[in-house]
Formats: structure tokens, sequence, C-alpha cells
């Protein structure tokens, strides 16, 4: 009784809810997106960086990698400052407005993946 | 969305402490990655534990396997407790209104719960026991308890991440 319990709980738990905020479950990889602009507010912080760009329709929110990734691969906090033109190839997300995540971004001529 | 997070948990996402966290390189993956030893060492202290309330391992008395392997478990524990803190007060806001989440704390209140009982209920006739001797029921009731409920534990800190 309980074993099964125990079963069908986790059954539930792995099959049920949605996907949200982290992963790439949660971002339409059917609807690429490329947002180009100004940085307008960067956050390069763990979990995941994180900037917003005034992209030419809104200001999106544009998720990044984990910043020891980013570092390593040379897309240091300075990169992603507020005031650096930016372009960032990537996914909008299913549940946040106005978030994607990015799979690559493009600062200064040179392309950093962020996967 | 983090309005709606208790009060506590915004005011630990923005303290000092929890910036410093997220403004580190390495200070998050290092509690990720120690997070990660510590539970294979729970479980294997774990296993050993509950193997024995199930009736395996019968060479060995159960009150002093249990004795001797809790306190690995124990101390594996207080690693995890510390590194999930410190993942925790990263994003303690989101997090604490991700229901994984709330179903891992409350898992992991049943399993310290668990042990409690087992401590009133079952330590005292599982102590005298001798190597081989048959092992009364609820040994065995806890036992699989401990198992389901520190696997769902370990299934729901790994689903945070995509809820």
């Amino acid at each position: 009784m309980i074993r099964s319990c125990t079963f069908f709980a986790v059954l539930a738990l792995l099959t049920g809810a949605a996907f949200a905020h982290h992963g790439w479950g949660s971002y339409d990889a059917a609807k690429p997106v490329t947002v180009s602009g100004p940085v307008v507010t960067s956050k390069f912080e763990n979990p995941h960086a994180t900037i917003t760009v005034r992209g030419s329709d809104k200001v999106w929110t544009v998720t990044l990698a984990p910043t020891s990734r980013m570092a390593s691969r040379g897309a240091t906090q300075n990169m992603i400052a507020v005031g650096k033109t930016i372009s960032a190839y990537g996914y909008p997300s299913t549940v946040e407005k106005d978030e994607m995540r990015a799979e690559r971004i493009t600062v200064d001529g040179k392309t950093f993946e962020m996967r | 969305m983090t309005g709606e997070a208790p009060a506590i948990f915004v005011a630990l996402e923005q303290s000092g402490f929890a910036a410093a966290i997220r403004q580190s390189l390495w200070l998050y993956p290092a509690a990720n990655v120690g997070h990660i030893v510590f539970l294979t060492m729970f479980a294997g202290s774990l296993a050993v534990m509950d193997v024995r309330l199930l009736g395996g391992l019968g060479a060995i008395a159960p009150g002093v396997l249990l004795t001797q392997a809790r306190r690995f478990a124990l101390a594996a524990l207080a690693g995890m407790a510390i590194t999930g803190f410190v993942l925790f007060s990263a994003e303690a806001s989101h997090v604490s209104l991700n229901p994984v989440f709330q179903l891992k704390m409350a898992l992991l209140a049943a399993g310290l719960a668990n042990v409690a009982i087992y401590e009133f209920w079952a330590k005292r006739l599982i102590a005298t026991l001798t190597p081989g001797a048959p092992l009364p029921p609820r040994a065995k009731v806890l036992g699989i308890l401990s198992l389901g409920i520190w696997l769902s534990v370990a299934i729901c800190g790994r689903s945070i991440a995509y809820f």
C-alpha cells in the first residue's frame, strides 16, 4: 500500500505538470528569435547570467549561461555590460513573458556559444 | 514572481550572502557539486541501513550496523543541508514557490519523522537482535518507508530545475 502510493506519487510527479523556469524544456525551439540591440541591464550571476536587451519590438530578458562557462569562453562580464550592442539568437520562453534563452550571442564581432 | 514569495525568502535572496553566491564564479557550482557528493554518501549509508532493516546483510547484528552507518548518513545530511542552503539562497524567492521544491521539503520532513518514529518505536527492539535473527515487521515497514521517502526526495531535488 505504502509502496504503491509512493510509486504513483513519483509517477504523477514525473509525468504531470508543465515545465517552467530552468532547462531548455520551457523554451520553444520551433520559433527561434534573434534579438539585437543595446544591453539595458546586466547581471553576471549564477545560476545563469541574464541581461535585458532593447530589441526592435520590445525589451527582452535574455537568459544566458552559468558565469564560469561564459568566462571560460571569453564572454566575460565586460562583454555583456550595460550599453554594449548585442545580438542574441535563441528561443522564446513558453512560460515567462518576453524572456528568451540564448543559444549563442554575438558581441564586438565575436560569437559565443551558451550551451 | 518575486513579489509573491514570503518576505523572509525575498530578504534572503536580496542579502549580501546570497549576492556573493550569485556573483562568485565558483561558489554556486561548488555547492552544486558538493550537494551531489554528499548525496552519494548519504545514499550509500542509507542503503546499508534500509537493506539491513529489510533483512539483508544478515551476518551483522542490525543494532551495530545501523548505529555505525547512521554516523555517515548524518554527516552527509549535514553536508547536504549546508550546500542546499547555499543553492536555495541564491534563488530563494522563486525556488520557495516551486511546487517540486515544496514537495521535496515536505518529503524531507517525512523522512526525518520516519527517523524519529524509528527512535521511539523500533530502536530498542532492534538493538538486542543477534546476527541472523528475524526482524520485527515494524523494521521492514520503516525500512520501506525510508527507501521510498528518501528516493522521492532525491527525485524531487533533481526535478526542481525543470518545473
